[in-house]
């Protein structure tokens, strides 16, 4: 019987993971919608929309370039900054 | 076939064939390297798909946004101010905003409320079904998907909410925007500056800030200049300072960041640390066959070098192939609890994660090349010393 040898069943591992993979970005690539970026485009320019609309939880991560700074006791001389989501951005600059 | 590579492959077969005879440590090997790949990949495709898109969309942010500091927090900002600014040559308009935050007692939602003093006909585009409110009609809105679930409408078109007096507006929703752009607006309930100013008691002398629109983009820092030396006490926000916020705010530099990389970082020198320690005796034994039949010391490298690439390739593609799933098809499910923390209205992301090649070496270099060191180090080091002695 024929018997694939060890380094063509890697091969062939691989290669099946990678075809995988290609066709996850090309799905992803066929779902990007042109129309609906044209509308993005179009609501940041009529609304005046400067921040993604992520974290809504307080107004420095709902609006992270028209709000004040993210600093400890910002908000009150002993209130520590303690929503969660403060820790997913970086500083603003 | 050239001979040399012939012997390469068959050193390959060797290794792989001797990975497979310990088949269970190195498949719970690979599982962990995996998902400590998963995490690094998730979080650099999740940061570099939301910068992409910041990018984007933001490229029409306002040109110019004026805000009046009052100890060092935005205040409301006199309409008087519109005057000042409309001797500055370069500027196309100005236009005062009134924007803010409704914080739904009920739900514990804060929903922002803007109202404008004119609605772009372009907009009916970004309207699921419906018209823009009308300025002769009092309470007319267009509310955001997130809003809508939250107050959970149905078929109802009328609501009520509280203005900072308690006393009770009613609003009609004569549109929502449409679900594909949840991104920006899925908080957002849209309304005239009438209706804004009646529901959060606002002054009629007052905006909340002004949006100046500049007539050449290439003037934006200069009439920015001349607008902070005219309004003193104002903050002037342009255009590429929103660019630049978004282009640095996601990334390693944050809180989870770090912890995502730390952890990594953790978990590969413990792998590291643990390789590097010492080879069992076992495998010590079966270098000392290997030389003893005639096999170089280079070759038992070799051997030892293809089994960590074979391991870490395999992890890292593994990883990879998890963590872009993760985060276009389960829009990164794992993070939401911290990335939207305890926020009640939070948007479906519906993200198209890019694969960058510095990703993709980013990742490579905390994975793949520490353990490669760390299988080949120990293995050299046996490999070196004589047959026997290394069989004893």
């Amino acid at each position: 019987m024929f018997a694939l040898r060890p380094a063509s069943v890697f091969a062939l591992v691989l290669f099946g993971l990678l075809l995988l993979d290609m066709s996850l970005v090309g799905h992803t690539l066929l779902q990007r919608n042109s129309q609906r970026e044209q509308e993005m485009y179009i609501l940041t320019e009529t609304l005046g929309i400067s921040d993604l609309c992520l974290a809504t939880e307080a107004r420095y991560t709902r609006h992270l370039t028209l709000s004040d700074g993210i600093a400890p006791f910002m908000d009150h001389p002993v209130a520590l900054e303690h929503f969660p989501s403060g820790s997913f951005y970086g500083r603003v600059e | 076939m050239s001979l040399g590579f012939q012997k390469q492959l068959n050193i390959l077969d060797y290794g792989l064939a001797s990975l497979w005879r310990r088949k269970t440590k190195n498949i719970c090997v690979i599982i962990v390297f995996s998902l400590v790949i998963f995490l690094l990949s998730s979080f650099q495709f999740l940061t570099g798909a939301l910068t992409s898109v910041a990018e984007k969309t933001l490229r029409f942010a306002p040109e110019i946004t004026v805000q009046r500091m009052v100890a060092g927090r935005q205040e409301q900002i006199p309409l008087a101010y519109v005057a000042k600014l409309q001797n500055i040559f370069g500027i196309r308009g100005v236009e005062p905003r009134i924007w803010g935050y409704h914080f739904s007692t009920v739900t514990g939602a804060n929903i922002t409320v803007l109202g404008l003093t004119s609605f772009d006909k372009r907009l009916e585009k970004s309207l699921l079904v419906g018209r823009l409110p009308r300025f002769g009609q009092a309470g007319e809105v267009v509310l955001g998907q997130g809003v809508v679930r939250d107050l959970n409408l149905q078929n109802r078109r009328k609501f009520a909410l509280f203005r900072p007096d308690l006393s009770q507006k009613t609003f009609t929703v004569v549109a929502e925007f449409k679900p594909e752009s949840e991104l920006l607006t899925a908080d957002i309930m849209l309304m005239s500056m009438a209706d804004g100013r009646d529901f959060f008691n606002m002054s009629s002398d007052f905006a909340t800030d002004l949006v100046v629109q500049v007539a050449n983009p290439a003037e934006i820092e200069n009439i920015a200049r001349k607008i902070g030396q005219i309004l003193a006490d104002t903050r002037v926000v342009t255009r590429p300072q929103i660019q630049k916020t978004y282009s640095l705010v996601f990334g390693w530099r944050s809180g989870f960041g770090s912890v995502c990389l730390l952890t990594s970082l953790a978990a590969f020198i413990i792998l590291a640390w643990d390789k590097a320690s010492g080879m069992t005796p076992e495998e010590k034994r079966e270098i000392g066959i290997l030389k003893l039949l005639g096999w170089q010391t280079s070759d038992v490298l070799a051997v030892r070098f293809y089994e960590g690439f074979a391991v870490s390739v395999l992890a890292l593609v593994l990883g990879c192939t998890l963590g872009y799933v993760h985060i276009a098809f389960f829009e990164g499910v794992l993070f939401r609890p911290l990335m939207f923390g305890w926020s009640v209205l939070t948007p479906n992301l519906q993200l198209s994660p890019e694969i960058h090649l510095t990703d993709v070496l980013l990742v490579t270099c905390f994975s793949v090349l520490p353990y490669l060191v760390a299988t080949v180090i120990p293995a050299w080091r046996a490999a070196s010393v004589p047959p026997d002695s290394a069989m004893r």
